[in-house]
């Protein structure tokens, strides 16, 4: 099966320009190398803090960030030159993250959710029709179509946004932080409808998140980003079983768990994530890793397979306990 | 039983809008007991920001309310003048909001700010004002106090902001502080760092934590007793433990059915609600969770619910629960 998405070794650099720099001769490596697939019908979570390049990836694949080394395919065709991306923008669709900041306060919802026929100049039909079918498959009513932007709950604002995003019928979505500032009941809603729009279209979706909770129920395959690199990936129930990278294993940790009798005395994971300004060398995540050791500040370590699509980025080959790590051999 | 440092008695408050008046609060009973963590549970839309805010005096310009205390060491604080509650926070309660970066002027250095926020200390000269305001930060977690102290809000990252903001309602040791959604800004990780600052400030300070939140995780790691509401009322109040091991309302069960970290088998579809809040311009007779109940009977929508005791320090405000 060919993949829907293919990226490999994508870069994404930004002069580093400012004050002391305004030539840009420095560049910041935002996005380093970058390897992954997406097939068709399949969910993929990019999981990451914020400032581990989740959503410059999201922007580099739709054409609105330029990269600077690397390929991306798009169902088999290249995305390089400008055009080859306005080609692709009537499969792909992007779920922003704050709905309600996305949608035109002066446009009603269903002029909103028709728009993207204008935009792309696809025959639209009957518009009431259309309007209508749209806000069914979301779960909303017709007389929402008259509505303002500001007379929606968060819930139904991203609603909103998703039937807009499914107007031109997409083979694949990019939601970013989907569920993000909505309540637990609604999240869940939202998640059951991106369920079901999938099964219902074969939809692809690229999900890109911090929340792992929302991540486990929703994705099959799980990318680990740290400062723009990918550190570790695979299926989703493997993830979490038996996460291998530290930080993978640190994130999933200091997830808050809704039972008092789980409290944990320790912290799971100390410091922030770096500036890119100040890219620590070796292994990014040495600064704040465990098991970090001298290698791990000069060596970066490569993507390892370790079979069954995993992949993983550490010199340690048993990252499970603390004592008893084991060293690569060392080329 | 020691004195409650807080409590709030029969609260009902109500914003005005031009539709009519939205009955945010009604009839709210909860206390704080010194040193405890309390944690407010709920939807938006709740009342629980707004209980918040009535904490602290600070309703909002429309607030109305209709009946009801707070009680703050033995002050009703909602009947002071505001130059009497102006004195009172800061020393006595203090609050944490959601967004640090709203909570502090732009334009000015987290140093200066520290100090201003210490006007009320009449004995001490600005240059302790500035050591107590440095050694908190350095209390907070900041690795380089000095250095923040000279930074501008929008040099610091998010969670550094709210270690500041934890900081700054911390310098002049209040009994009770208030902190509304303090990590729902943050990523996993800076978030599981607030919690275990907030526990170690909890041990030393002993001043007592209200913690507002829609996230129940935070909830479960943090606090002793945990008080859910629905539509402006309290539907339940219990020891954490019992929350989360015995809920008996049942739109706490529903909340912590729906909560996808509690799903660990990957399931299709999860658990939701269903329906929607009831507009609280016209608040209705009966329970206000009925609509939504999987347990409602017909008494449920015409009798106001019962507030039961089911076990000490444990109640519920239903028709269905028996004790």
């Amino acid at each position: 099966m060919t993949a829907l998405l293919d990226i490999r070794d994508l870069r994404v650099e930004v002069a580093g320009g400012g004050w002391f720099d305004p030539a840009g001769r420095g560049r910041l490596t935002i996005l380093a190398d970058l390897s992954l697939s997406l097939a068709a019908g399949e969910t993929l979570a990019l999981v990451g803090e914020s400032g581990s390049g989740k959503t410059t990836l999201a922007r580099a694949i739709l054409g609105l960030q330029a990269t600077s080394g690397g390929t991306m395919a798009f169902d088999g065709k290249p995305l390089a030159e400008p055009g080859d991306f306005r080609a692709i923008r009537r499969r792909t669709a992007l779920m922003f993250q704050d709905a309600a900041a996305s949608l035109s306060p002066r446009m009603t919802v269903g002029d909103a959710v028709i728009e993207p026929f204008a935009i792309h100049g696809v025959p639209i039909g009957n518009r009431r029709d259309r309007i209508a079918e749209l806000l069914a498959e979301v779960g909303l009513a017709p007389d929402m179509a008259a509505r303002y932007p500001h007379e929606l709950s968060g819930g139904q604002a991203r609603r909103v946004g998703v039937a807009r995003a499914l107007a031109l019928k997409p083979a694949l979505v990019i939601a970013d932080e989907p569920t993000a500032g909505l309540d637990v009941s609604v999240q869940a809603e939202i998640l059951n409808l991106m369920a079901d729009l999938r099964a219902r279209h074969g939809l692809s979706y690229l999900i890109i998140t911090h929340n792992l909770a929302l991540v486990r129920h929703v994705a099959e395959r799980i990318a680990v980003l740290y400062l723009g690199r990918l550190v570790e990936s695979g299926p989703t129930g493997a993830i979490f079983a038996d996460p291998r990278h530290p930080y993978t294993q640190s994130l999933i940790a200091a997830e808050p768990l809704p039972d008092p009798r789980k409290r944990r005395a320790d912290l799971a994971i100390r410091g922030e994530i770096p500036s890119i300004l100040r890219r620590p060398a070796g292994c990014e995540f040495h600064t704040r890793c465990p098991l970090a050791d001298a290698i791990c500040r000069y060596d970066r370590p490569t993507l390892r397979d370790l079979g069954q699509g995993r992949r993983m980025r550490c010199h340690f080959t048993d990252t499970t306990t603390k004592g008893g790590r084991h060293e690569l051999e060392h080329r | 039983m020691s004195e409650p440092v807080l409590s709030v008695e029969n609260l009902s408050l109500g914003y005005v809008t031009p539709e009519g008046t939205v009955a945010a609060l009604r009839g709210v009973n909860l206390s704080v007991d010194p040193g405890e963590v309390l944690g407010v549970a709920g939807e938006s839309g709740c009342g629980k920001s707004t209980l918040a805010a009535a904490m602290i005096g600070l309703p909002g310009p429309n607030a109305r309310i209709q009946s009801g205390h707070v009680r703050l060491g033995g002050r009703d604080i909602l009947a002071l003048d505001p130059g009497a509650q102006r004195r009172l926070r800061g020393r006595e309660i203090a609050m944490v909001f959601q967004d640090p970066m709203t909570a502090f002027s732009p334009v000015l250095t987290m140093g200066a700010q520290l100090v201003d926020f210490q006007a009320n200390r009449d004995a001490a000269s600005g240059r302790e004002k500035w050591r107590s305001a440095r050694d908190m930060l350095a209390r907070v977690g900041l690795s380089d106090p000095d250095l923040s102290m000279r930074r501008y809000p929008h040099e610091l990252s998010g969670g550094m902001r709210q270690r500041v903001a934890i900081a700054a309602a911390l310098l002049m040791r209040p009994k009770v502080l208030i902190a509304d959604e303090p990590t729902t800004a943050l990523d996993v990780t800076m978030e599981a760092q607030i919690i275990h600052l907030l526990r170690e400030l909890r041990a030393d300070f002993h001043c007592a934590i209200v913690i507002v939140t829609h996230h129940l995780g935070v909830i479960a790691e943090l606090c002793d007793r945990v008080a859910v509401m629905y539509a402006g009322e309290v539907v339940e109040v219990a020891p954490v433990d019992a929350l989360y091991h015995a809920p008996r309302h049942p739109y706490t069960r529903a909340l912590l059915a729906c909560d996808p970290a509690n799903i660990t088998q990957r399931a299709a579809r999860l658990p939701t609600i269903g329906g929607r809040l009831p507009d609280l311009r016209d608040p209705p007779s009966g329970c206000a969770f009925a609509p939504r109940c999987t347990m409602a009977t017909p008494r449920c929508r015409t009798a106001p619910p019962p507030r039961v005791a089911v076990a000490p320090g444990h109640n519920a405000l239903c028709h269905e629960v028996t004790p």
